[in-house]
């Protein structure tokens, strides 16, 4: 049985710029999976270039395939022209966006806007219906169907993205993509948030594309992972094997970086240097610069290839079976 | 609370208002004494004049003239014109209707075209509709009203003779009915209100367009199309109602501005409105007809202020929070 | 915010460009316009209303009078007003705001409170009102022209001081002793200067709108041709009954260009201040007294 989505050399450029450069992966019916990786590496990019909402000057291409149950014919959504779209976008497939706080519109009541969606996509659904299924909506994200009748800056941050959640699942996608959902919120209700996703993956049965740069969120909702740097996936596969037995420098340091309950107390090694600016890429493996491990090969293109069972990275020296002990780059230093 | 803040704004509407009276005394009073200008006649004795003082309340203490000035105006006395004879406040009522008629013909059709251009522009931005638009709303915005009043008249009176020139009917004519003097009144009307019309279109315009601009920037709006809304609905529906918010309390400040182009306006068309009396009592140094003027302008200007604060305080759900 | 700077942004766009050179042409025939009219802008002939010639460029006027010679010489008029008025009103507005800005309490109340009542009330009514009861004289309308329209300038100019009185710089400044004035002068003017200068280019765009205005109503200076005053002349006298397109025209349009090349500089330059104003206005000034110690400054 074929992916519910599959996406396959996805670029993005700016001007010339590559800001996506050729990602693929694959997401299984009812799976999540993560999308990790620091600021500015094109997370959330791809997720808008998924719904083909990149705004004016971007231009994307590669191939998206979308297929919701019961669909006969893949969604290629690649293909589809903006008008093409207004019928995929939110009953196949929906976004929250990052930051809630100005997502709604802010004249509007709450309920109005839900069931502005829910009657975009469903002809011929009565009122009465609506209500009910609004009232459904606020209560499964664990919020009372009241607020429904409150406007936007009458709910708390908290509450608003919940209500974005709502809004996400009004038209009962297949797929559901979160953009950071828990930044921006403390503790506690960030625990709150992937709880209510968790639990709606299992009760709906919705496939979940997470996007987070905190590898710990995504440690504990999700099933896959995949690691992008500058543009490029450069680690995939289940979160238990990537986590336990990381096959990408990049994916390796990013651990480093999570502080662990028991282990050593210390500052922990940054990764040193920045992103590669997009307009200069550097040759060859994009993170060459920055790695420790890095020799004369790295300026040759690594592919992304299968390392391990449902386990693929980026890196001419993987499979690693352990990593040798290197003093930690000074700012500068690399091939 | 909101009715707190209601009378707040009430009460500092009438404090403006009565310090335009203020202002009008002591205009009054700094221009001499009326009964010397008045009392132009010839060989006027002492005592006609000292009559006449007493008549005016001018011997009276300058407290005891103020407040008598207050109640006056209060009742509606505000004096006598000088070169009708009549009380200003007759002619004032006489001339309001008209003013009104331009006035208020004149800004809903700015109000409208403009924030419609505006929200072409905005969603066009950058293109040469924008560019022209924009082009074309500085233009009228900095010419002065009378000067493109007498182009149209040029225009559409004299070489393509298909509109009057000036005037609010068609002098000597008897009409049939009301609905054929009413149809009169609007042919006069349209060149007026067009002059009216391109005056504030360049305001109406450049404010929508950029509360339009800075609402398609949020994030809503992105939200609103990624749920599958078609743009033109989205930017109906959602764009255009919050960038409608700033436009109300904008155009309130600009009304002085409406006040002053009807003035000019009236005068170039001799449309018998409040600025076309303001004009000859210029001409007249009709100074009790150009002080009521002045009062009534200011009233409405005052009036407008008010009731655009009250409007924006209905319409934006976040002010009746606070 | 430097002159060069500025400069610099006016040079390289194309508002900035024309805004410059219209203004720049008007200054010119503002200075020299009497000299280079062709005919002596008030001298009357038989040929009335005439359409444009080879020997008037403009056509005449109701009295015979060369347009185009109007024209050149009426510059002066709206230039100088459209200038001293909006110098008058910038000077009082800013010492308006910032007495009202800095010292607070109920200077600031009253002040604002005046300030509010002239923002509210129609200008041209005011005008018109002021106008009358004196003798109209270019120094009446330059006088009355100022003195209404001051309380935009003082708005900002207020806004502005509120802002910078609670910046550190300032309590420095005031803990190491120095006094009001210095603060204006040293901490609080630099910083608001820019913006004055900004809104002042605007109000020149008012204020040669309403010089225009008054005159054509009749209150302008009986003895000196303007372009208002001759908008005036040509309505009085049927010009546009008579089709006289090249006595009704130039005037207007003049004026409608002149306005444009101010207002577009004007909104260059607070797109420009505006930005700049949020980063900058942290130190413009070196605080002097943060670097020569008080006892030092007092020889």
């Amino acid at each position: 049985m074929k992916n519910l989505l599959e996406v396959e050399d996805l670029r993005v450029e700016y001007r010339g710029r590559p800001i996506v450069d050729g990602v693929g992966f694959s997401l299984a019916r009812g799976e999540s999976l993560g999308l990790a990786g620091e600021s500015g590496c094109g997370k959330t990019t791809t997720a808008l270039a998924l719904m083909k909402l990149l705004p004016d000057g971007l231009s994307q291409q590669g191939s998206i395939e979308l297929r919701p149950e019961g669909a006969e014919e893949p969604i290629r959504i690649g293909k589809r022209t903006e008008v093409g779209m207004q019928v995929v976008r939110w009953r196949h497939i929906s976004l929250v966006f990052q930051g809630a706080m100005n997502s709604l519109d802010p004249v509007k009541k709450v309920e109005f806007q839900i069931d502005e969606v829910i009657c975009l996509h469903e002809k011929g659904v009565s009122g009465k219906q609506v209500k009910e299924r609004i009232a459904d909506l606020l209560t499964t994200v664990g919020l009372t169907p009241k607020l429904g009748s409150r406007y936007p800056h009458q709910l708390s941050g908290g509450q608003r993205q919940r209500v974005m959640i709502a809004l996400a699942l009004a038209c009962r996608p297949s797929v559901v993509i979160a953009d950071e959902p828990t930044t921006a919120l403390d503790v506690v209700m960030q625990a709150q948030v992937l709880e209510l996703l968790e639990r709606l993956r299992r009760d709906l049965g919705l496939a979940l594309i997470l996007i987070s740069h905190d590898l710990g969120v995504l440690a504990e909702t999700c099933d896959r992972i995949a690691v992008m740097y500058a543009g490029r996936i450069v680690e995939t596969g289940s979160v238990d094997s990537v986590f336990s037995n990381p096959q990408h420098p990049y994916t390796k340091r990013l651990l480093a970086s999570l502080p662990v309950i028991g282990g050593e107390r210390g500052l922990a090694p940054a990764i040193p240097g920045g992103p590669p600016d997009p307009g200069n890429p550097p040759e060859g493996c994009s993170f060459h610069p920055r790695c420790p491990y890095s020799t004369e090969r790295c300026l040759e293109d690594p592919a992304l290839r299968e390392v391990a069972p449902g386990h693929q990275a980026a890196c001419h020296f993987s499979p690693w079976s352990s990593w040798p002990k290197v003093e930690p780059l000074k700012v500068g230093e690399g091939l | 609370m909101s009715g707190r803040w209601l009378t707040g704004k009430v009460a500092a509407a009438i404090l403006t208002l009565v310090f335009v009276i203020l202002f009008n005394f002591f205009l009054f009073r700094v221009m001499g004494d009326p009964t010397t200008q008045l009392a132009r006649l010839p060989r006027a004795t002492p005592e006609e004049i000292t009559k006449l003082q007493a008549a005016y309340g001018l011997d009276k203490p300058l407290v005891g003239q103020f407040t008598d000035y207050v109640g006056d105006t209060l009742r509606g006395d505000l004096g006598t014109s000088q070169r009708s004879r009549r009380p200003v406040w007759d002619e004032i009522v006489d001339a309001m209707p008209w003013t009104l008629l331009l006035v208020g013909t004149g800004t809903i059709i700015a109000t409208l075209l403009g924030s419609w251009m505006g929200v072409i522009a905005a969603t066009r931005r950058g293109q040469k509709t924008d560019d022209g638009l924009l082009g074309f709303s500085l233009f009228t915005y900095a010419s002065p009203e009378y000067w493109i009043g007498i182009i149209l008249i040029l225009v559409f009176a004299v070489w393509l003779p298909i509109l009057p020139s000036g005037l609010q009917v068609t002098p000597g004519v008897e009409f049939s009915s009301f609905f054929a003097e009413a149809l009169d009144v609007a042919e006069h009307l349209i060149l007026p209100a067009t002059a009216m019309t391109l005056m504030l279109l360049g305001q109406y315009f450049l404010i929508m367009r950029s509360s339009m601009v800075d609402v398609l920037t949020e994030d809503f709006i992105t939200v609103k199309r990624a749920t599958g809304q078609r743009w033109d609905r989205v930017v109906r529906r959602h764009a255009v109602p919050n960038a409608l918010l700033p436009l109300v309390t904008l155009s309130a400040i600009q009304f002085g501005a409406v006040v002053g182009g009807a003035i000019t306006i009236e005068t170039i068309f001799s449309w018998p409105g409040l600025g076309e009396l303001t004009f000859q009592a210029i001409n007249d140094k009709d100074f009790p007809v150009l002080q009521g003027t002045f009062l009534v302008f200011s009233f409405a200007v005052i009036v407008a202020n008010l009731l655009a604060d009250v409007l924006y305080f209905y319409l934006d759900p976040r002010v009746k929070a606070t | 915010m430097t002159w060069i700077g500025a400069f610099r942004l006016i040079v390289t766009s194309w508002r900035g460009r024309f805004g410059l050179t219209v203004l720049g042409l008007a200054v010119f025939v503002s200075i020299f316009g009497t000299l280079i009219a062709p005919y002596d802008p008030e001298a009357s002939s038989l040929a009335v209303l005439q359409p444009p010639s080879f020997d008037h460029l403009l056509g005449t006027t109701e009295n015979g009078a060369d347009v185009f010679s109007q024209l050149l010489v009426g510059a002066r008029v709206s230039v100088l007003v459209g200038f001293a008025a909006a110098f008058i009103s910038a000077v009082l507005g800013s010492m308006v705001g910032l007495a009202s800005g800095y010292y607070g309490g109920w200077t600031d109340r009253i002040l604002d409170a005046l300030e509010n009542w002239f923002l509210v009330i129609p200008t041209l009514p005011l005008m018109i009102v002021l106008a009358r009861l004196l003798d109209p004289s270019l120094t009446v309308l330059i006088a009355v022209i100022g003195l209404t329209s001051w309380a935009g300038t003082g708005r900002i100019v207020r806004a502005q001081v509120l802002t910078l009185r609670e910046r550190a710089f300032v309590e420095r400044a005031r803990a190491l002793g120095a006094g009001d004035l210095y603060i204006i002068r040293k901490h609080i003017l630099p910083n608001t200067l820019p913006l004055i200068f900004a809104n002042t280019v605007l109000i020149i765009a008012v204020a040669i709108l309403s010089e225009a205005a008054l005159s054509f109503l009749g209150l302008g200076d009986p003895t000196r041709i303007s372009w208002g005053t001759m908008l005036e002349s040509a309505f009085n006298s049927g010009a546009p009954s008579a089709g006289a397109w090249w006595y009704v025209i130039p005037p207007g349009l003049a004026i409608t260009m002149l306005v444009l090349s101010v207002s577009l500089l004007g909104f260059l330059f607070e797109e420009f201040i505006n930005p700049r104003l949020q980063k900058e206005s942290r130190e413009v000034v070196v605080p002097e007294e943060a670097v020569t110690p008080l006892t030092q400054r007092q020889s």
